[in-house]
């Protein structure tokens, strides 16, 4: 990007535009800077996932604390089975989501990468880490532009959404060996898991703290898109809807 | 060197030293040491708890709703008292009033579990000590036959070819070699002393009660789903009443379950009378000069009372409560396990401390302490994993020694007997003369209740008689339950403070069980829902606890004293006198009351 | 000389004929993969092969497992014990006592060496030297390891000695530890549970008898053939689970219909046993049909694995009956509060930015 002094156009900028003539200042004109960031396998997977997820809670945590008790014949319900087809249904989208994703992450651009690892030995990283923490703490007014995640959304995401959707996609297939028998192939790909993290119940346990940990996160997801998408220097709703990450000034970093 | 203990009886230690460890047919884990003079009868004897497991500790900190599981598992052979004992404590300090048919419904659990386990105690644990199996091999099937009919004459399985099937099938077993579980018995020892055609009886009962016992434990399953170790609940019990509703076939206890449950308390009631008792009666008959092994039951004797008809009132109390002291059958002293200066657990000779200048102090269960520090004697031989003698004046075993009022008591059926016989209970005192005046004319004896109740038969004799009680109270208890349900009430559990919300901040109870071993008491604090100490003092802590502080024996011990042995490489007579009282190891020895530090200290390794 | 009863013998006396045992010979050639001409040796063996010993070792534990093994119905465990096996030591049914008991395991130990069968119910504790467990004036552990050291296989009866069991609940103040942990070198096979069911316990023996060889055993060692499925999955109150019928609380409407205890915390949907299929005490009932949630007894760690009553586990540090729900749902609100805060001072800093970009 080739950055002019002021954000701000001047009313030169905007000769041969259909602004052609009118003034720069009152228009708040700027130069707006826009790259394709989110490819669309990558927004079609971001929103499928976040449907999935919706449903995995939801479904999960009524499997969990499952609503009033129906009276009258078994037979004429199907409540908690038409919870749990949900959920695996929903399961098994977001599973086959998240593999399609790390297909991806092979396949796409740069930054389809940025979800699977954090750049560890990087001191750029950590230098970004802690200036949006800084912002976020207002301390800082502005974080540099990023075009794909800042380091702080970055390290959020590994842990709490890929670490922690792995951790599900394992935790789950394992447990649904219970209703496959062991000798299926989930039984013999993820069955070792259940007694590796203290037996069923305990895989239970954890499985359901990690919807938690997915709900908190998905609160601050949406909190801070939104917010940044308000107050940063870059676009981030739209970037997941058209792919294409708009920035709102020119500014150095 | 000779001792008198203040309880009165006279320990001398100076003869050769017999070790028998492990004890076996019993619960748990035990060891006996004890002192033969030179005619080779017991002048001291040691009895030793030999495991701990520290349940009360693992108690600590959790939910009183779920205690029940936990204490259930101190023993499975009483399996279900100890769950009974938590519930009640837990509704006693909750003041938890459970419902009319969860009421009988345990009852009627109760009575089933002490039936068992009184029948597989004697045939199962206690009859080889009386029973020579390859001696069988020698009777005369007719002969058998002749004696079943005329000790039990309305016992359908009689005939010679019956007992001539049993006798083959144990000839096969015994030339096959491979003795099993007879292996190394004392089969020539010249103490067993019932004719051929007795043995072959006995034996032939010995697989008849082991096919039968697995019947009446049905009505286990189906009221608590599952036997060893049924469910229980705080509030009442889980098994659901539907008679003639909606998916009434579905439901825990329905018309077909009741009838299932009648058909085996009427098939038990046949047996205990038709089998049991009889039998009892004709084996001691060939023993009636073998009055020993009655020890402190001829002294003091306690039990807190149980098998009320109404729920809550001691004084329906079908085997009431009390205390003998001295042995005054015309005395009995009030129990009551809330008062601090009764029920108390002494330490001094078991391996636990209660802190520094309290070695000798008694502890109320609700104020126990229990710090394990296993220890052995300066005189004891051997080394602190290779223990060759124990040395009785130190501490020497993991039970403590219980005491009321610093009594040392025996308890048991023997001891619940003779305080009903002494209160004259009504059904007690028939069904003790009609089973001695039948063991008076088939032994030719005049025996008193006071000299045939206080001896090793004796208490052998009070399980069979309370196993038919038993019996005769469930049919009772169903004809209630029926009267119950027939009155519209199907209530089978009060949840009404079954959250812990509804709680007190702190509570504290006490639950009491005439449990098959005699009587059961757990103690329990909850502070903000959970439980602070836990505590139980149970039947064979009594009989098997060590010397107190001032030297008093325990039941165990007392019992020995006196009695000669036909050949002390063979520990015959031990054994016959030790599961009289069918010890049980594992519930005697977990006692513990958890104080925060202790459990440092346990997990010290 | 005393005559040895054959396997042979046995299966005679079980009602199986002349003819049904060759066959059967035939068969196990057949599944050893080995050709016609061994079946001759096979029937020889069966023909001369005496009761498998079986040694029956008792360490910390309640006796719970030896009371279920007693109620087996089929095979009945008098044909068992006088006709399948040889239960050459076990303290709770053996006549000696003292040393002449201890006598018989080394005499089995040195006859049968390599050739019987380690039955354990119980475990051994570690803390205190051993001495929580005495047998004989030692430590448990001892004898457990030498009566280990001959056998061809071991048995670990129960959640005592399969996983550790109650005295194994938090604390463990014995150092309580299964057998698996102990002995390393032997193949074991655990049939755990609270106690396990009798005809299962039965099953297992008979199975080896029968077949001369180990079940085939799951990733825990269990053995497949009753393990391998939850109680859940063959509950016969299943349709009222995938129906959303529930008992809602001890004694109310759906507890005398016969509804799901899934809400009263019942722990079939994550206990591997065959109580729903294989039942208690010959079929009869099991827990759930009593009316209790199963309380999860022959998986790992149940003590420990929170309340039967509820179906999350509670989380200490968190007051009483914190469960991960209480938990998860006061985080929530938490970082929503916290969000909003932090909104709300971002669109204070919003304004002041604004102001600064008018200038």
């Amino acid at each position: 990007m080739s950055a002019p002094d002021s954000a701000i156009l001047t009313d030169g900028d905007l000769k041969g535009t259909n602004l052609d003539g009118l003034k720069a200042r009152p228009l708040r004109a700027r130069r707006l800077t826009t790259v394709y960031v989110y490819e669309a396998p990558v927004r079609l997977w971001h929103w499928m996932t976040a449907a999935a997820i919706v449903v995995l809670a939801a479904t999960g945590y009524l499997i969990g604390s499952p609503p009033p008790s129906l009276s009258g014949e078994a037979s004429s319900h199907f409540q908690m089975g038409w919870i749990r087809y949900l959920h695996f249904a929903a399961a098994w989208i977001f599973a086959v989501g998240f593999a399609g994703r790390v297909a991806w992450a092979f396949m796409g651009n740069v930054y389809a990468r940025e979800l699977f690892f954090i750049p560890f030995w990087k001191l750029e990283y950590w230098k970004e880490l802690l200036d949006e923490v800084l912002v976020y703490a207002f301390v800082k007014k502005h974080a540099k532009t990023v075009v794909g995640h800042n380091a702080l959304a970055r390290t959020a995401l590994f842990f709490c959404f890929t670490l922690t959707g792995l951790f599900m996609i394992v935790t789950g297939f394992a447990l649904y060996s219970d209703g496959t028998g062991i000798d299926s192939w989930e039984g013999h790909v993820f069955g070792w898991i259940m007694p590796w993290l203290g037996g069923n119940l305990s895989t239970h346990f954890l499985h359901h703290w990690g919807m938690w940990v997915i709900i908190l996160f998905v609160m601050i997801h949406i909190y801070t898109v939104s917010r940044e998408d308000i107050m940063s220097r870059q676009s981030l709703i739209s970037a997941m809807t058209n792919g294409y990450r708009t920035f709102r000034d020119d500014r150095p970093d | 060197m000779t001792i008198q203990t203040p309880n009165g009886f006279s320990l001398d230690n100076a003869g050769r030293r017999i070790v028998v460890d492990p004890i076996t047919r019993i619960e748990g884990h035990m060891r006996v040491e004890v002192n033969v003079d030179a005619q080779n009868i017991i002048r001291n004897a040691v009895s030793t708890g030999t495991m701990w497991r520290g349940l009360e500790v693992i108690l600590k900190g959790r939910d009183p709703r779920d205690a029940w599981a936990f204490v259930e598992r101190i023993c499975g052979v009483c399996t279900g008292c100890h769950a009974l004992a938590s519930v009640r404590a837990v509704e006693d300090a909750l003041d938890i009033r459970i419902p009319t048919n969860a009421f009988l419904i345990r009852q009627i659990m109760a009575k089933v579990l002490a039936w068992h386990d009184h029948v597989v105690h004697f045939y199962h644990l206690h009859a080889l000590d009386w029973v020579n199996p390859v001696n069988a091999l020698k009777a005369d099937p007719r002969a058998t036959s002749a004696l079943q009919q005329s000790v039990s004459p309305d016992h359908p399985k009689s005939s010679p070819g019956y007992f001539r099937d049993v006798q083959n099938r144990l000839k096969k077993f015994v030339e096959s070699g491979q003795l099993g579980i007879f292996k190394n018995g004392y089969w020539d020892n010249a103490s067993y002393l019932l004719p051929p055609e007795a043995d072959l009886m006995a034996v032939t009962h010995y697989l008849e009660a082991l096919d039968f016992q697995k019947e009446i434990v049905k009505i286990h399953t189906i009221l608590g789903g599952k036997n060893p170790h049924p469910n229980y609940m705080v509030g009442g019990v889980p098994c659901a009443i539907n008679i003639d509703g909606d998916m009434a076939a579905g439901a825990p206890l329905n018309m077909e379950r009741l009838n299932f449950i009648q058909q085996k308390i009427q098939d038990a009631f046949e047996f205990s009378k038709n089998v049991y008792l009889p039998d009892v009666l004709a084996i001691a008959s060939y023993y009636k000069g073998w009055l020993y092994g009655g020890g402190l039951a001829a002294s003091n004797l306690m039990d807190y009372g149980d098998y009320p008809t109404v729920q809550g009132d001691k004084s329906t109390d079908r085997l009431p409560g009390g205390a003998i002291i001295g042995g005054n059958w015309n005395e009995i002293h009030p129990v009551d396990p809330r008062d601090p200066q009764q029920v108390q657990e002494f330490v001094t000779h078991s391996w636990y401390e209660y802190g520094k200048g309290r070695e000798d102090v008694g502890l109320h269960p609700w104020d126990g302490v229990t710090d394990p520090h296993y220890a052995l004697g300066a005189g004891a031989k051997g080394t602190r994993t290779n223990i060759v003698e124990v040395d009785e004046n130190a501490k020497y075993s993991w039970v403590k020694a219980p005491r009321w009022r610093g009594h040392a008591c025996e308890v048991g059926p023997l001891a619940r007997y003779i305080l009903a016989y002494a209160k004259g209970v009504p059904y007690v005192k028939a069904q003790v003369d009609d089973a001695l005046g039948r063991f008076n004319s088939l032994a030719g004896t005049a025996l008193t209740p006071q000299q045939a109740l206080p001896t090793t038969i004796g208490r052998t004799l009070a399980r069979a008689l309370e196993a038919h009680y038993c019996a005769q109270q469930l049919l009772d208890d169903y004809d209630a339950l029926i009267a119950n349900i027939r009155n519209g009430d199907l209530a089978t559990a009060n949840v009404s403070k079954w959250d812990p919300s509804t709680w007190p901040k702190e509570a504290k109870g006490v639950g009491i069980v005439a449990a098959p071993r005699g009587g059961l008491g757990h103690w329990i604090r909850i502070r903000d829902g959970r439980i602070e100490n836990y505590q139980c003092v149970v039947p064979s802590t009594w009989n098997g606890g060590p010397r107190d502080a001032r030297g008093n024996i325990g039941a165990f011990e007392a019992s020995l004293l006196g009695t000669p042995m036909s050949n002390p490489e063979q520990p015959v007579e031990i054994l016959r006198t030790l599961h009289s009282f069918d010890p049980c190891m594992a519930c005697a020895t977990h006692v513990m009351a958890p104080d925060g530090e202790e459990l440092a200290r346990v997990t010290v390794r | 000389m005393a005559v040895l009863e054959t396997f042979y013998d046995v299966m005679r006396r079980q009602g199986i004929t002349r003819r049904s045992f060759v066959k059967y010979c035939s068969l196990t050639a057949a599944a050893l993969g080995l050709g016609p001409e061994f079946v001759p040796q096979i029937a020889h063996a069966m023909e001369t092969k005496p009761r498998t010993p079986v040694l029956w070792l008792h360490g910390l534990e309640c006796t719970c497992c030896s009371e279920s093994f007693i109620r087996a119905a089929h095979p009945l465990v008098k044909d068992v014990i006088l006709s399948m096996i040889s239960l050459d030591y076990d303290d709770t049914l053996m006549a000696s006592a003292g040393h002449q008991a201890e006598a018989i395991l080394d005499e089995v130990m040195e006859k049968y060496h390599g050739n019987y069968i380690l039955a354990v119910e119980g475990n051994p504790p570690l803390n205190e030297d051993g001495m929580y467990c005495i047998i004989g004036g030692k430590p448990f552990v001892e004898q457990l390891k030498r009566v280990a050291s001959g056998a061809k296989a071991i048995i670990s009866w129960g959640s005592c000695a399969s996983y550790g069991c109650v005295q194994a609940a938090r604390p463990n103040p014995t150092q309580a530890t299964p057998v698996h942990k102990v002995i390393l070198d032997k193949p074991i096979i655990k049939v755990p549970g609270c106690p396990p069911i009798a005809e299962v316990m039965t099953g297992v023996i008979t199975y080896m008898q029968t077949f001369d060889r180990l079940p085939e055993l799951d990733r825990q060692g269990r053995p497949k053939m009753f393990y391998s499925q939850r109680i859940h999955d063959k509950c016969y109150r299943r349709p009222h689970f995938d129906a959303g019928q529930y008992v809602e609380a001890f004694d109310d409407e759906g507890a005398r219909k016969g509804y799901c205890l899934y809400k009263v915390g019942c722990k079939g949907p994550t206990t591997y046993n065959a109580c729903s299929t294989v039942r208690w005490n010959d079929g009869v009932s099991f827990p759930i049909q009593s009316g209790h949630g199963c309380i999860g007894c022959s998986e790992d760690g149940f003590w420990d694995k929170g309340s039967w009553y509820a179906r999350l586990q509670d989380v200490s540090g968190f007051g009483i009956e914190a469960s991960a729900d209480k938990v998860g749902l006061v985080a929530a609100g938490a970082v929503g509060a916290g969000l909003a805060a932090h909104a709300a001072i971002s669109a204070l800093s919003r304004v002041r930015y604004k102001g600064d970009d008018a200038q």
